[in-house]
């Protein structure tokens, strides 16, 4: 039987920072309380202190300028509906639109998605590949750590006991620039991702890949970063019909990112599975962002 | 008044269940009450060395601790006598009952279980079916042979198989020499989980040397035989109250907590309230088994069916359960809907190291349906025929018989499907493009046919009450069919019919929802119940009228001189007037369906022998494989079904959207998997049920051939509709994909394996 547990409820970061300095690891900070009502049920958590964030309003906003700085608090739903994110980050606002049911994107936050650090977190791989930094608020301070330092393991972040997570910076698609969340599950909806992949690519005026980014989750135990296999990507010139060139490129890219992951046997799927559709989602997203820069260019040129 | 059949009437319960105030078997409180729970095995084989329950019991608040060692631990079931209460002193599955435990508050509970410490010996487990049919397996229960039957009925059964069927008319060895083509296939398919919302629950009382149990069961009369035959008492030391079922499909149709919360509130004198947490349910329910079905046929060069070998072994798990009834299926799987001149059928089941399987909507049915329909579509592919030409040349026709010898006077309806089907869309039209697919699967059904009863009352305000053991199981079966039944024969609105939950203090007997029987059966015994009502509202009347009782009618809620609406009664009026003539008014009925005539030598270990009052079905299914990562989307799905007579459209078509529904997440997307004994998916994160967004809209055809013996026509409607819905979802996804589909669940696995290495898919497009 769980002991009682206080439950704080708090207005402002330095309430919240205050509460977690007084009572460190013994404190759990429950945002919109997705995961840890569940870890709780599953007595997985025995915190002597909930820290409750959701009041701190000025963690809920997300703003543009220049960057993209997303609060804490910014829900899954107002990731998937704000035109803004919308159109400068559609990789994460297509990824928070699959996050768990309405309810759970309604209640579940961003920073509770990153904070969590589940290896299915939807969030990380758009993130990750928009160069996101994190930024948390302690005692001493602000601390900003790159997101693909962030994630240390399984459930694991760098993140002190006394730090908040108060919000995310994240670069916004640049001119040429597109990108796309693919998320497996099996069936239509609700799923924890079997695997997921977020690429951001960038071409030049031949079509040539320029500059990449990949990132996936669900295939090892944090979401990553897959560097050797944007590197891969690099000079790439993605058409219709593959040119010998572009495909001995891509099946390098296929064969780093198949050296980067781990995936596990697990209750959702098989490793094996999990290994077989890697190289099918990156070479999906290849197409899905090559016609989607092409999309844009001809409507420049119509405007 | 118009006839309210075939109308869409209001579920007695609606307004209940839609506020949230209905009473399910979880919401029951007594005063007084305590909990219990228990204290499963975390492995699936072991022997129970010592159980040390001091420091649990030492723990404020616990009143009661019960282990195998304190009762007469006496093996006992519904078809064979082979399960204890405990597994003690030795387990056989993951999560059987070791010891049960009650307490004040749910929180010493789980302290008290927490401290319990039991000591274990673990054993080889047996796990799958083919392993444990091996000559040299350990014998999951090596005491079989002193099991008894409590019916006393014998079969043949032997070490890990626990019932075997078999049937051979002789001559299929020679059909298959002489054969021009022989197609031998393999299918295999998982469990499937009932997950219906309402775990397993039970509240027990113990007063005077009575059990009192309220429950939430599909079959409180067989909770009432199995508590007292497991607890050593007579039946009518048990009365079992029915509430609102939150779901069952199957799965409440034998005990599960009851007989513990009967042991518990003997033993603290308290009322004892025990729920399954969705884990527990999910791990111990009696799920849809787990088979391995063989079937090669026999063809002539044109493809004409002229053998088939059919050879099923599907795993009960630790115990029989139902398994020696449901082993007699394969004999209405094949041969019944195409005609095949010599089968060998052949069914094993068998014991492994597993929870027990039972009871599932559509028994077997699901998984020897798929195997029978993929392998004609193989049979099809292999041969260069067209897939629906080669059914409708085999259709059995009017008089043909089943192989249990059983004729099936009205099997045309069969051709009618195929035709009504066409008019929705033709079969030829559907599948087109890259990664589509069409199938279709086709089955003869039963409604079940055993035993209920009805007691209808002309309550003094002109209603009538409905008493009865018959239960709704959500269907709709009793909240509207049974309702419409009784209104019709008084002509007055179903609204004007009160039904009682079951009691089985109260109601006579009736064997359950189960197999579609209700609204038939039931049906029957309400029609003859309202006979003696009508009777005594007659006589009454014609006192009153002084006219003979053949001149007058009962309609529109009164009765009449025929032809003289000015001189009537209203039921009211005669319900005042019985009490002083004769007393109150009320008639009661009974019904169970007569057996068709079958050929009892068709088989050995047959123990289910016929399929009662046959009900024909055609699905037909479109899909599009997602060629990326080998997920399916169903896009148009086609039911044709036989019901007899639609009672009511609403009740019709909501069991078939939810038989389809149930039948796609079995073929598509629910894993059940089973690894070292145990059950990887454990909670409904895991175990994927589909959702609305997965689910098409289901075209509905009915067909009505009424059964002249039903009433006004009805046949079983509600179990059906699951049964041939893998079958054609596989078809659909092996033309999809140009590759044989052989197990259920298909996987994404699969179907990324049968379409080749990365880049090969590319070229399709
Ligand atoms: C039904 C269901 C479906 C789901 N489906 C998905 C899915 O498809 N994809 C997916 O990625 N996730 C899914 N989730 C998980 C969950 O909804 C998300 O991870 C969500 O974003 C968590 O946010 P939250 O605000 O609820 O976090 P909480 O549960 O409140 O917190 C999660 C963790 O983060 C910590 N934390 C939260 N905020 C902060 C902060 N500002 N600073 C420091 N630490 C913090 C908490 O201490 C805790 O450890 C699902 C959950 C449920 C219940």
């Amino acid at each position: 039987m769980p002991a009682a547990v206080e439950f704080r409820s708090v207005r402002s970061t330095e309430e919240a920072v205050a509460s977690l300095s007084e009572h460190g690891s013994d404190a759990c900070v429950i945002a919109g309380g997705t995961d840890v009502m569940m870890q709780y049920a599953r007595h997985e958590l025995s915190p002597a202190v909930f820290v409750h964030i959701e009041g701190i309003k000025e963690l809920t906003n997300a703003q543009r300028d220049g960057s993209l700085r997303l609060g804490a608090l910014v829900t899954h739903r107002h990731l998937a509906d704000d035109p803004v994110i919308r159109t400068g980050h559609p990789a994460l606002a297509e990824a928070a639109a699959t996050v768990g049911g309405w309810q759970t994107q309604g209640v579940g936050t961003l920073g509770g998605n990153l904070c969590n650090a589940s290896p299915a977190a939807d969030t990380a791989p758009p993130l990750l590949v928009a160069d996101a930094t994190v930024e948390l608020c302690g005692p001493r301070g602000i601390r900003r750590v790159p997101l693909e330092e962030f994630f240390l393991g399984r459930r694991h972040v760098d993140r002190r006991p006394e730090e908040l997570l108060t919000g995310v910076e994240a670069a916004p698609l640049g001119p040429r620039q597109a990108e796309v969340y693919l998320k497996v599950g099996r069936r239509g909806g609700m799923v924890v991702a079997v695997a997921g992949l977020a690429a951001r690519l960038s071409f030049d005026e031949q079509g040539v890949i320029a500059a990449a980014r990949l990132a996936v989750c669900s295939v090892g135990p944090t979401p990553l970063r897959v560097r050797p296999a944007e590197e891969a990507l690099l000079g790439l010139c993605p058409s219709g019909r593959m040119t010998d060139d572009g495909y001995t490129a891509l099946e390098e890219a296929i064969a780093a990112l198949s050296g980067a992951v781990s995936p596990i046997d697990d209750v959702r799927s098989s490793a094996a599975y999990r290994r077989a559709v890697l190289p099918r989602l990156l070479r999906r997203s290849v197409e899905v962002c090559r016609a989607a820069v092409r999309a844009g260019i001809s409507q420049d040129d119509l405007s | 008044m118009t006839s309210v059949l075939g109308r869409r009437v209001t579920r007695s319960d609606a307004e209940a269940k839609v506020r949230g105030s209905a009473d399910y078997g979880v919401d029951v409180v007594l005063p007084g009450m305590v909990y219990g729970a228990l204290w499963r095995s975390p492995v699936p084989a072991a022997r129970v060395v010592a159980i040390d329950s001091e420091a649990a019991w030492r723990v404020p608040g616990v009143l009661a601790l019960i282990t195998g060692a304190d009762v007469d631990n006496h093996p006992t079931g519904l078809a064979l006598c082979d399960q204890p209460l405990f597994g003690w002193p030795v387990v056989r599955y993951e999560g059987e009952p070791v010891a049960a435990v009650a307490a004040e508050t749910p929180e010493s509970l789980e302290k008290a279980l927490d401290l319990l410490h039991v000591e274990f010996v673990e054993r080889p487990a047996i796990t799958d079916v083919t392993s444990a049919l091996s000559p040299d397996a350990v014998l999951v229960h090596p005491d079989w042979a002193s099991y008894a039957s409590p019916s006393g009925a014998e079969w043949p059964r032997e070490g890990n198989v626990v019932c075997e069927l078999l049937s051979d008319p002789g001559g299929v060895g020679e059909v298959f020499s002489s054969a021009a083509h022989v197609v031998r296939d393999v299918y295999r398919a998982d469990r499937q989980y009932q997950a219906y919302l309402e775990p397993h629950a039970a509240v027990a009382e113990y007063n005077s040397g009575r059990f009192t149990l309220h429950v939430a069961h599909q079959f409180p009369f067989n909770v009432r035989d199995r508590v007292a035959h497991a607890l050593g008492v007579g039946a009518s030391a048990v009365r079992v109250v029915g509430h609102h079922i939150g779901g069952g499909f199957g799965a409440k149709l034998d005990v599960a907590l009851e007989p513990y919360a009967a042991l518990l509130a003997r033993a603290t004198g308290r009322p004892v309230r025990m729920e399954n947490s969705r884990s527990e349910d999910l791990m111990t329910a009696q799920c849809r088994e787990s088979a391995v079905v063989t079937i090669s046929s026999a063809l002539s060069a044109s493809g004409d069916m002229l053998g088939c070998e059919f050879d099923v072994v599907f795993d009960s798990g630790a115990y029989a359960i139902d398994a020696p009834y449901l082993a007699s299926i394969p004999m209405f799987a094949v041969g019944s809907v195409y005609r095949v001149d010599r089968t060998r059928v052949r069914c094993r089941a068998v014991y492994t190291n597993t929870a027990p399987t039972g009871a599932f909507r559509g028994v077997s049915g699901t998984y020897l349906v798929f195997a029978v329909e993929r392998h004609l579509d193989h049979v099809a592919r292999e041969l260069g025929l067209d897939r629906r030409e080669l059914r409708l040349r085999h259709l059995r026709r009017n008089g043909e018989k089943m192989l249990n010898g059983q004729t099936l006077a009205d099997a045309d309806i069969l051709r009618e499907c195929f035709d009504r089907a066409e008019e929705v869309a033709p079969f030829s039209s559907l599948g087109k493009g890259p990664y589509r697919g069409v199938g279709m699967a086709a089955c003869v059904w039963l409604t079940n046919p055993l035993a209920g009863s009805a007691v209808l009352k002309l309550n003094e305000d002109g209603t009538i009450g409905l008493v009865t053991g018959a239960t709704d199981n959500g269907s709709g079966a009793v909240t509207m069919g049974l309702r419409q039944i009784a209104a019709e024969e008084f002509g007055i609105g179903a609204s004007d019919v009160l039904v009682t939950m079951p009691d089985t203090d109260v109601a006579g007997y009736d064997a359950g929802s189960q197999g579609s029987r209700t609204t038939r059966v039931v049906g029957m015994a309400v029609i003859a119940a309202a006979a003696q009502v009508r009777e005594r509202v007659l006589s009454i009347a014609s006192d009153h009228f002084e006219a003979a009782a053949a001149d007058l009618e009962v309609v529109d809620g009164g009765v009449q001189v025929r032809g003289v609406p000015s001189r009537r009664l209203t039921l009211a009026e005669v319900a005042k007037l019985a009490a002083s003539n004769g007393g109150p008014i009320t008639g009661a009925g009974s019904y169970s369906t007569p057996l068709p005539n079958y050929s009892p030598t068709c088989a050995t270990g047959f123990l289910f022998p016929a399929f009662p009052t046959p009900t024909y079905h055609l699905h037909v299914a479109e899909v599009e494989v997602e060629p990326l990562v080998g997920t399916v989307r169903v896009l148009r799905y086609i039911v044709v079904q036989e019901v007899g007579r639609v009672v009511n459209p609403t009740g019709v078509v909501g069991q078939i959207q939810g038989g389809v529904a149930q039948g796609l997440g079995y073929a598509l997307w629910e894993w059940l998997e089973s690894e070292g004994g145990r059950y990887r998916q454990r909670t409904f994160e895991s175990y994927g049920l589909p959702l609305s967004v997965d689910v098409p809209r289901v075209e509905v055809v009915t067909l009505e051939h009424g059964d002249s013996d039903s009433p006004h026509g009805a046949k079983g409607v509600g179990e059906p509709p699951i049964v041939p819905v893998a079958a054609a979802v596989a078809n659909a996804v092996s033309d999809a994909i140009g590759a044989e589909v052989d197990a259920i669940p298909i996987r994404p696995e699969a179907i990324l394996e049968a379409l080749g290495p990365l880049g090969a898919s590319e070229h399709r497009e």
